[in-house]
């Protein structure tokens, strides 16, 4: 038995079986359906709190008789900063058909097209206390090396009073949903569930 | 007639000959060609099935993958949806057992673009990961792309995939979309490989080698077929244990102290070891042994 061989082995599992394991939390791939009936996805991107840029990779399928245009709308409160990209050819060549995609509309959707949907997320900064998304006026204040932002001396002096209860609440947390809605009709056609923060029985419960 | 099967035998041998040394002179540009057509900007082969990537119709690295709580059917449904990337994975690994490994040191653009991309890349600061046993590292690693997605407890497809990288890196230069790609820590671990596996390797090839499901599978055919079909070889009567070849190989194949051996767990038939060879003693064809 060589040592050295099958130590390498033993390398390669514990590193792959680590990143298999691993989960970023700033990214998540969902796939889905969009149906005339409501469609969604298999099940809930999960996200962990505190980045300050999320990446949701969300793919499907259209399924038939569905045919039309699709607004893709990020739903959720606090309001985020979002920017949606479609995947496709750098120049079409015009061999086959391709849905476009322009102003979060998808255009020209027909039976079986295949989407992918790239969703850059920004999450507001908020008050630990009031949840407010933070804003020019607010008020800083540093504790433990972090920077908290309030809309008030009042929301500031609750967070004094108990900052253990409040310091890591300045993250968003919960459900949010990316919709895709028929523009004809304005019927959502697809719902790709996505959660932040808590833990994975959180995202399972959202499961479609 | 013994004559006639001689003049066969060397017409054969001879157009085995000019096809090896065809495809050996002009491997680069065949990989060139390859790289023109299948990435971006002019994803041709993609956009013959309504794609601009590997991801979906084309993938080859999902459709074999069980997971957790799968059907039958399931399976059968994720091998339609990517027919081309199934037809691509049962083309290579049947043409492996004939001809050996053509796909990978030829025709894979993912591959090409690493070894091309690290010729422009100084000697100097190449890293050799020659000190690395890489059947044993590769099927570690293989066993973990199979075992966590049937144990339900993670995968590697596609979270690691430079089919997924490559491409993107290419189209990031005109599409947000490629460029998205790489706004998230695990695209930019990807690209870390991607950079340090292959344009920073020493040949180019050291994540084809260590880290490809395909090209473990395909290796796999590859060993499995040796006595059946054409390989790259070592003449044992002739080599004199000079290790050119050995310098030569980007895969870190050719292993031996009195004499070169080939572990065909490793090789593709780049051809580079014949022509470092300064004897002549290895060829491609049928095993004499």
């Amino acid at each position: 038995m060589n040592l050295k061989k099958w130590g390498f082995f033993a390398l390669a599992v514990g590193i792959s079986m680590l990143a298999a394991i691993y989960r970023w939390g700033d990214s998540a791939h969902s796939i889905g359906q969009i149906a005339v009936s409501g469609g969604g996805a298999r099940h809930a991107a999960f996200l962990t709190t505190g980045w300050d840029r999320y990446n949701l990779i969300a793919t499907g399928t259209v399924i038939p008789p569905f045919q039309g245009d699709v607004k893709v709308v990020l739903e959720g409160k606090p309001e985020m900063d979002y920017e949606i990209f479609a995947s496709g050819p750098v120049i079409d060549l015009k061999l086959r058909r391709l849905p476009k995609f322009r102003d979060n509309t998808l255009f020209d959707l027909h039976p079986m097209d295949r989407l992918a949907l790239w969703v850059l997320m920004r999450p507001p900064v908020l008050d630990p206390v009031c949840g407010m998304s933070r804003r020019d006026h607010f008020i800083q204040h540093s504790h433990h090396g972090n920077t908290y932002h309030f809309c008030s001396q009042k929301c500031l002096q609750i967070f004094l009073s108990n900052p253990e209860e409040y310091r890591t609440r300045d993250f968003v947390t919960g459900k949010y949903t990316l919709g895709l809605y028929d523009v004809k009709s304005g019927k959502r056609v697809a719902n790709y569930p996505i959660v932040f923060g808590g833990s994975e029985q959180d995202a399972n419960k959202h499961h479609q | 007639m013994q004559t006639n099967t001689i003049n066969k035998t060397n017409i054969s041998t001879a157009r085995s000959i000019s096809i090896q040394s065809f495809l050996a002179r002009y491997r680069y540009w065949i990989m060139f060609l390859s790289i023109l057509l299948f990435l971006p900007p002019l994803s041709f082969l993609f956009q013959l099935t309504q794609d601009s990537n590997f991801c979906g119709t084309w993938c080859p690295r999902m459709f074999f993958v069980w997971r957790k709580g799968m059907t039958g059917q399931q399976f059968l449904l994720g091998m339609s949806r990517s027919y081309v990337g199934v037809a691509l994975v049962f083309g290579m690994i049947f043409s492996s057992l004939f001809l050996g490994r053509y796909w990978c040191s030829h025709l894979c653009p993912v591959g090409g673009v690493m070894e091309l991309g690290s010729k422009v890349i100084p000697k100097r600061l190449k890293i050799n990961y020659k000190f690395v046993p890489a059947s044993y590292f590769r099927y570690g690693y293989l066993s973990i792309f199979f075992l966590t997605p049937l144990l339900g407890i993670g995968s590697l497809c596609c979270n690691y995939c430079n089919f997924a990288t490559i491409p993107r890196i290419f189209g990031a230069a005109f599409s947000q979309a490629d460029m998205a790609y790489f706004l998230r820590t695990a695209g930019l671990l990807n690209l870390a490989l991607v950079v340090v596996l292959g344009f920073f390797a020493r040949g180019g090839r050291a994540y084809c080698n260590l880290l490809c499901p395909l090209g473990a599978l395909d290796a796999i055919a590859n060993k499995i077929g040796t006595r059946l079909g054409k390989r790259m070889q070592i003449d044992g009567q002739i080599c004199n244990g000079c290790s050119a070849c050995m310098d030569a190989c980007p895969t870190w194949a050719i292993q031996g102290t009195d004499k070169a051996i080939i572990d065909q767990l490793a090789c593709v038939p780049c051809g580079l070891c014949a022509t470092r060879c300064p004897i002549g003693a290895i060829s491609y064809g049928k095993s004499k042994t």
